[in-house]
């Protein structure tokens, strides 16, 4: 019994990750409704170039390479936007869903080009910490990225619902053309809306790199995968959703993996994520419903 | 010669993928699932020629069915998801067939050693072709017939009213169902003929590179099978051709002499492809 | 005129002579996690050729000398795009091609060779094919064209297990991690290391599974700890390695050994977790010990490559063909290039021993190589001899 409330504990904390990854993810997709494939990509290569700030001061506390990533992945969001969604009309889904797909494959090369496809050592905060209680013990890292996902949704929905940013992304992804007519300049917001996200984003694979210790370029697929998932299980746009969706993914994954094996643990995921399609499309909170 | 062959072949698998996620398209489904019936026709054929001794040609027909028939199961519950949805739970399924077969242990002997598909080690030595000693040129003829078939297919379909009636369920789902196009017929039935044309070429690519494995079939397959309708443009199936030819023949071979540019241009051409021409290389069907 | 046309002719021909060249092809992996291996690769075989020129080059039939050129394509570690690569490469004058880089590669395109030679209705490619790295057991028997120069997995893990049998026989239990997505270090638990281990009297408890692109390691660990085995071994690459070392440092497993795959003992596992897998065992083919081979890996790093037991092995593979090749005669000329690359074939079937960097490397029936191997481990960030059986 310990070692089912052990897995399941394990599996939920590790799910913070998938939640704070699939924060930004349900923004793209959801507030935005924008397909942005090149999402997961563009936060590892932010974790990526945190690593930078290494190389430029040997000593360099963890949190300052996770400000470095932080910048770098709202800069890389900015990128993504200038290449796939500036200048590809609107009209054009497929040709934007194309351009991230592109997008990814190119972060991804640069980063095996840089690295060479090695895996980098990345610092971390806590990661020795481990709460115990007798047999039972939780990760301390992880809490804090708990943590900091709880801060980044509490630090969006303000964005979202207090400024006038928020408003105007809000009022872009209902409606565009009213929005312009309104005196938002589309361009703008949308442009800030991805370097937001690639802020988010960037520190999101800081902290992925930090609780898993290395980075690699194998990390980008199965993190978009996840953050797709997440995105559905929880609700098109919905943040809290996300959260939720991601320590549930985690907290499945890892019971089903301790019965089942690893081998079967990803198909598993898979079918709960067609039960949430088939019974509950609109996701675990599903979203307002306003105009389609 | 023989690597133009070799070339060629490959080319005419990836046309069968792409072809098979372009029907698809029209009806304005983005489909992630193709991989998946690929892989179902690549490990049913290989079966059929390695444990049952069958010859090719009714192995790949079987091949055709069981892709029309999985790809028939999933058109149904993809009907209820549209959009994104559709996009992820494609992906997933894709995905889920890709994690069967990881599974998936069948072996049997034969002639001293145990053959079959062995989960995650593989399927391995299906050497249909080389053991009837056909030349890369013979393939590659071979391959391209069925290549020139599925074409013919679907260009035909495209000049009939199946064709229009996919294209109208592909522009507006509400106005089509206003002038009494059963959406359900139309979708269900592009999904099957793309599962079957994924089959074929799944068996097809299962005998040329004679080993398969569950990583052969990930979602960067998935991707390039909807890249080639999407870059090629909607217009034809000579869009997809052209994708095929420009992502496997240009890209990837062609600039070889590149070096370690080549994998980095990949991806920017791909994007600045998408910039310049947002409707694909052929473009989009204009109406009259 | 005819006076002139000979004159011309002797001058082509004067001229073609001395430009000859011999063209070996590399391929193997440029692109994703395994690019090192192939940049290494890359590298080995340019500093081999650039060593064997700067002596004269290879000796041809005719009694002339020609240098070595060598041209390096990347497969991407993919199966489709390796079959492509070599049919290509078959469609140039290269003699003979070095590589893959992924046994993932090399199985299927050991599958497109014709299996044995001379059968006619066979109509496999006839092309042969000298790895350096691709390294999961048993694939040269594959074609009577493929050829291998990588350790032998089975004589190295039984050595270490003997080893350290009789160097600890108070440690009595093996428990290990396996890869279980990857082709190479999936086969090597099984068939390798956990056979060997029972064979030297060590009692296997079981193993844990994770797969390749792997982050969370919890429940593996937790069964690691559970088993509390006295050596744990890890069949895995480096990323998913330091995954695990470093999830067992956050649980406080501490196994009194760590034994390792043969692939990781190189850069990547001390670039991504120096100080987790201090320690850990590691039996491997190349260590730079001797002369020999620290000349190998200074003219190697010339090229930009880092020495290690894969590409060190390109190194090998570059002497060995040119001493099979000067043994077998080969003319050199274009219209030779099939009764050649035959040469090169034959030649290589009938080595019996091959001269490596560490010793005399021993060639069997199967067309795989039986290598001098030792022990290294991982010691402050850099991989130190532990043990040499030599």
């Amino acid at each position: 019994m310990l070692d089912f409330f052990q897995t399941l504990s394990d599996g939920v904390l590790f799910g913070a990750t998938y939640a704070l990854i699939g924060i930004g993810f349900t923004l793209v997709f959801g507030v935005m409704h924008k397909i942005n494939m090149a999402y997961a990509a563009a936060s590892v290569g932010g974790a990526y170039a945190g690593l930078l700030v290494l190389k430029v001061m040997a000593g360099a506390p963890p949190w300052l390479v996770f400000l470095g990533a932080f910048v770098a992945g709202g800069l890389l969001g900015w990128m993504v936007y200038v290449a796939c969604f500036h200048f590809i009309p609107l009209s054009s889904p497929l040709a934007t869903l194309m351009s991230t797909v592109g997008m990814l494959l190119l972060i991804d090369e640069v980063i095996v080009h840089v690295t060479d496809g090695m895996p980098q050592g990345y610092p971390a905060m806590f990661d020795d910490v481990m709460l115990r209680a007798g047999e039972f013990s939780m990760r301390g890292d992880l809490l804090l990225i708990f943590g900091v996902s709880v801060l980044a949704m509490i630090g969006l929905l303000l964005l979202l619902y207090r400024t006038s940013l928020g408003l105007a992304t809000r009022a872009v992804s209902q409606q565009p053309v009213a929005a312009q007519l309104c005196g938002i300049r589309l361009v703008r917001v949308n442009a800030l809306t991805f370097v937001v996200t690639g802020l988010l984003g960037g520190l999101a694979g800081a902290l992925i790199g930090a609780s898993v210790g290395t980075l690699s370029p194998l990390l980008t697929v199965p993190l978009t995968v996840k953050g797709l998932i997440v995105t559905v299980i929880g609700g098109l746009g919905s943040i809290p959703g996300a959260i939720v969706a991601g320590l549930l993914v985690g907290g499945f994954e890892n019971v089903l993996q301790l019965y089942r094996g690893v081998t079967e643990r990803d198909l598993y995921v898979m079918l709960l994520l067609f039960v949430f399609l088939v019974f509950r499309p609109g996701g675990i909170f599903a979203a307002r419903s306003g105009r389609d | 010669m023989d690597f133009y062959f070799g070339l060629a072949q490959l080319i005419g698998v990836h046309t069968l993928l792409g072809l098979s996620a372009y029907i698809v398209l029209l009806t304005g489904q983005v489909s992630l699932a193709q991989a998946g019936f690929f892989a179902v026709g690549a490990y049913t054929a290989g079966m059929l020629t390695v444990l049952a001794g069958w010859h090719l040609v009714p192995a790949l027909g079987v091949s055709a069915m069981s892709g029309a028939a999985v790809a028939c199961a999933v058109g149904f519950p993809a009907l209820r998801v549209k959009g994104l949805m559709l996009v992820i739970a494609t992906l997933a399924f894709g995905e889920g067939v890709r994690l069967f077969f990881f599974n998936f242990d069948y072996q049997v002997a034969k002639g001293g050693i145990t053959v079959g598909p062995l989960g995650g080690e593989g399927f391995r030595q299906i050497r249909f072709f080389p053991e009837n000693g056909w030349e890369t040129g013979e393939v590659m003829l071979f391959i391209w017939a069925f290549v020139v078939a599925a074409m013919a297919l679907l260009w035909w379909f495209d000049r009939s009213r199946y064709g229009t009636v996919l294209r109208a369920v592909g522009e507006d789902e509400l106005a089509a169902q206003s002038v009494g196009v059963n959406l359900t017929a139309v979708k269900v039935s592009a999904m099957t003929v793309g599962g079957a044309i994924a089959g074929v070429g799944g068996g097809l690519y299962a005998h040329y590179t004679t080993h398969i494995e569950h990583a052969s079939f990930n979602i960067l397959l998935a991707t390039f099978a909807i890249a080639y309708p999407i870059v090629g443009g909607l217009r034809s199936v000579f869009g997809t051709l052209l994708a095929v030819i420009f992502v496997q023949g240009f890209l990837v071979e062609g600039l070889r002499f590149l070096g370690d540019w080549r994998n980095l241009l990949f991806g920017a051409l791909i994007v600045l492809a998408m910039n310049l021409r947002p409707s694909g290389i052929l473009g989009r069907r204009r109406h009259a | 005129m005819k006076k002139l046309a000979l004159a011309v002719s002797l001058a082509l021909a004067a001229g073609v002579a001395h430009a000859q060249t011999i063209n070996i092809a590399g391929f193997g992996a440029k692109t994703g996690p395994v690019r090192s291996f192939g940049v290494n690769s890359h590298a080995a075989l340019l500093a081999a050729a650039d060593v064997i020129n700067k002596a004269g080059g290879v000796k041809l039939a005719d009694g002339s000398k020609a240098k070595m050129a060598v041209e390096f394509y990347d497969d991407r570690c993919d199966a489709a795009e390796g079959i492509s690569v070599i049919r290509r490469i078959a469609g140039t004058n290269a003699l003979v091609a070095v590589g893959p880089t992924c046994s993932n590669v090399a199985e299927p395109l050991f599958g497109i060779l014709q299996k044995k030679v001379g059968d006619a209705g066979d109509s496999g490619l006839q092309f042969p094919v000298f790895t350096d790295v691709a390294i999961k057991v048993g694939l040269a028997k594959i074609s009577e064209w493929a050829f291998r120069n990588v350790p032998n997995e089975m004589t190295m893990y039984n050595s270490l297990f003997y080893w350290l049998h009789t160097q600890h026989p108070e440690m009595k239990t093996v428990y290990a991690g396996v890869e279980e997505d990857f082709a190479h270090s999936r086969a090597t638990w099984y068939i390798v290391m956990k056979p060997r281990a029972e064979a030297s009297g060590f009692n296997v408890l079981g193993n844990t599974k994770w797969l390749l692109a792997d982050t969370n390691f919890a429940t593996q660990v937790r069964e690691m700890k559970k088993a509390n085995a006295d050596i744990v071994a890890i069949s895995a690459h480096p990323f998913s390695t330091c995954g695990v070392l470093k999830e067992m440092q956050r649980q406080g497993v501490k196994p009194k050994l760590l034994v390792g795959l043969t692939s990781s003992s190189s850069l990547e596992t001390l670039q991504g977790c120096a100080k987790q897998a201090e320690g850990i065992i590691i039996p491997t083919s190349f260590a730079p010990i001797n002369k020999e081979a620290v000349a190998a890996a200074q003219t190697t790093a010339k090229f930009k490559g880092a020495a290690d037991l894969h590409s060190m092995a390109a190194w090998e593979n570059m002497f060995i063909l040119k001493n099979v090749m000067e043994s077998e005669g080969i003319s050199g000329k274009p219209g030779d290039l099939q009764a050649d690359r035959r040469k090169v074939r034959d030649g290589l079937a009938k080595l019996k021993t091959t001269k490596g960097l560490m010793g005399v490397t021993k060639r069997d029936a199967e067309r795989e190589a039986d290598k001098p191997y030792l022990f290294v481990h991982a010691k402050k960030g850099e991989w130190k001899v532990l043990y040499n059986p030599l």
